[in-house]
């Protein structure tokens, strides 16, 4: 244990994370609306100890009626499409939708036309764009900052 | 190039029986063709033939001799109307019927109850559902329903060029991408009589063995999640997320898309970047070295896997159970023993530390694996990896085969060309093998270890529901 602390706490020196004044916060509730799990590797290792977002103020929370961002990846199918919109009809306002990786945002979609919606623009109104293919944990980090500060404004 | 037998519909189930019993093959997978024939695939070490028939509308289905032929003719059936003959009852898999007893399976007695969860969890998962019977935290039965994130890849590939179907295979799955985009690769090349070169087979191994590397330690990572031991999930994720970092550094990419390409190499790696590569693994493999052996010394957390989710090799066998979940059941399966289309001749492969088959048996597998794939990178990366291509001169397949080991297990890709365009596409993923392995080792455990059997597999939803 204490070799594995050891370990955590060099990578955080190596990392050389700072603390900042970023105001409030941000809870952030993901759902998978068919992509290809990158998105899901990338935004995991948010909570990480390279990144550790949580220090900035966010988390993602479990329940959607906890959450104030609803983060979605994939192209959304058919079959997401009525889980995604309970979990969004479940969310308190004022609330926010962020499309995170290209497919959210409709770009280079693969697949046949019957099982997609397309993007998530075509369901519910898109306040944070973040795009890639899939996006850098850092490019997600940077995205979700900067909705935190719009946002405090 | 691989065999095709075609035989009579009233002899598909003779011809696979004798295939099972007789000939000691085992099944590799089954598919629908344009023509409507029906297809499987047959396996003995490293070689593969397909058996096919005729099928029309209805054939017999084969589900008690091959168990593991179950989901196959239930998507057979699902996206292709295709009916079985003695399957009863034949649940709806693909499809999402909202009558409960067309995907549900009655479990009666006294306090037996549903708990249901999903499609959508509580952490950052992939989307699936899950339909516990339990009696009190007791799981008696698990029916899961995937397919949510059915995207239609294998119907939108039809009619794309041989080079542009592989987006199709390669973006099934990110954590898979170089396994399916490899399975692809080698399909298109058995299809068409090509044959890679020494440095493309050594690229290519390299390229899927540094997928190993990061999904392994991920694997780890999540396994310590299940328990909730914090400092082991903390430390094996920065692991994986330096191991992605490497594979950016020398391919362009955190997950190595774009990196396999058909009929050759899709970028070389230069001396000084493999070099470079190689000392980054070295040290990499140092400090995850140093965690795990923490790790082996956490009494608490091993206590939470002994004797959880086990997976028996009868039954490991029967439902044909693949890759790490197979082997740390006592079942030596491993697609890389003897690939001839790879540079594997160095392999050897890690014995199952204890095969129990329960998730401490999976979970040591996995670090003895990540040795093993470490050693083979530093011998294959010590000379640069130059761009070269596959060369022709085989005789080409009726039915292009590809059979890689992903960090899953066996995953396999049938293509199948017309007039130089891909006619169908077929990806059987090691995860689409091994989920009903996943509610059979849980039946008889305790719901809230379910998270932690489920990761202990850690199977993709992705390239399962295509």
């Amino acid at each position: 244990m204490f070799v594995l602390l050891r370990q955590l706490q060099r990578i955080r020196a190596q990392a050389g994370l700072h603390r900042t004044d970023t105001p409030g916060w941000l809870a952030i509730r993901h759902v998978d609306a068919g992509s290809c799990n990158a998105c899901e590797h990338e935004l995991g290792l948010l909570t990480s100890p390279w990144h550790d977002l949580q220090r900035f103020g966010l988390d993602l929370v479990a329940s959607p009626r906890h959450a104030e961002l609803l983060l979605i990846t994939g192209p959304v199918t058919t079959r997401m499409v009525g889980p995604l919109l309970s979990a969004y009809e479940a969310m308190p306002e004022p609330r926010l939708v962020g499309a995170l990786g290209d497919c959210a945002l409709g770009c280079n979609l693969l697949g046949e036309a019957a099982s997609m919606v397309g993007s998530v623009a075509a369901l519910l109104p898109v306040d944070v764009q973040i795009p890639g293919c899939p996006p850098s944990p850092e490019a997600i980090a940077t995205a979700l900052l900067r909705a935190l500060a719009e946002r405090a404004r | 190039m691989t065999q095709l037998q075609t035989v009579a519909a009233d002899a598909w189930r003779t011809q696979i029986e004798a295939a099972i019993t007789q000939r000691g093959e085992r099944f590799g997978g089954a598919w629908v063709t344009a023509d409507r024939h029906w297809r499987a695939l047959l396996v003995k070490g490293a070689d593969a033939r397909v058996i096919s028939c005729q099928a029309g509308e209805r054939v017999d289905s084969i589900v008690d001799l091959v168990p593991a032929a179950g989901w196959d003719e239930r998507e057979a059936h699902d996206l292709h109307a295709l009916s079985f003959d003695g399957h009863d009852q034949l649940r709806a898999l693909i499809e999402h019927p909202t009558q409960g007893e067309r995907w549900i399976t009655p479990v009666r007695g006294d306090g037996v109850h549903q708990v249901a969860v999903g499609p959508i969890h509580a952490g950052v998962i992939e989307s699936g559902h899950f339909r516990f019977h339990v009696v009190g935290e007791r799981i008696l039965h698990l029916d899961t329903r995937l397919f949510y994130k059915h995207r239609g890849l294998e119907q939108a590939a039809v009619g794309s060029t041989p080079q542009e179907g592989l987006r199709h295979a390669g973006r099934a799955c990110g954590a898979c991408a170089v396994a399916n985009s490899l399975a692809y690769a080698h399909a298109v090349e058995d299809a068409s009589g090509l044959w890679p070169s020494p440095e493309l087979r050594r690229q290519r191994t390299v390229l899927l063995e540094l997928e190993r590397v990061y999904n392994h330690l991920n694997d780890i990572s999540a396994i310590c999640a299940g328990v909730g031991y914090a400092a082991g999930t903390m430390a094996f994720a920065a692991h994986k997320d330096r191991a992605q970092n490497l594979n950016a550094r020398a391919f362009g990419h955190r997950f190595l898309f774009g990196s396999v390409a058909v009929g050759g190499a899709a970028r070389a790696l230069p001396a000084p970047a493999a070099a470079e590569l190689r000392g980054g693994l070295a040290e990499l493999r140092g400090d995850v070295l140093a965690s795990w052996r923490e790790l082996e010394f956490a009494g608490s957390l091993h206590a939470r896997m002994d004797a959880v989710g086990v997976l028996p090799a009868e039954a490991a066998l029967r439902l044909g159970t693949v890759g790490p979940a197979a082997r740390a059941a006592g079942v030596a399966i491993d697609a890389r023993v003897g690939e001839r289309r790879l540079e594997y001749d160095a392999l050897r492969p890690a014995a199952a530390p204890r095969p129990d088959g329960d998730v401490e048996a999976r979970f040591q597998l996995r670090a003895a694996e990540l040795e093993v794939s470490f050693e083979l990178l530093d011998e294959l990366l010590r000379a640069p990896l130059p761009a070269s291509a596959a060369t022709r001169g085989l005789r080409a397949s009726p039915v292009g085969v590809g059979r890689v080991e992903s960090p899953r297990g066996e995953t396999v890709c049938i293509v199948e060309l017309q007039a130089g365009r891909v006619g169908r596409l077929h990806l059987r993923s090691a995860a689409y093998a091994n989920w009903p392995s996943v509610a059979h080792a849980s039946a008889g455990n305790l719901l809230p270890d379910f998270p932690l059997i489920n990761k202990s597999f850690e199977l993709c939803y992705a390239c399962c529901d295509r």
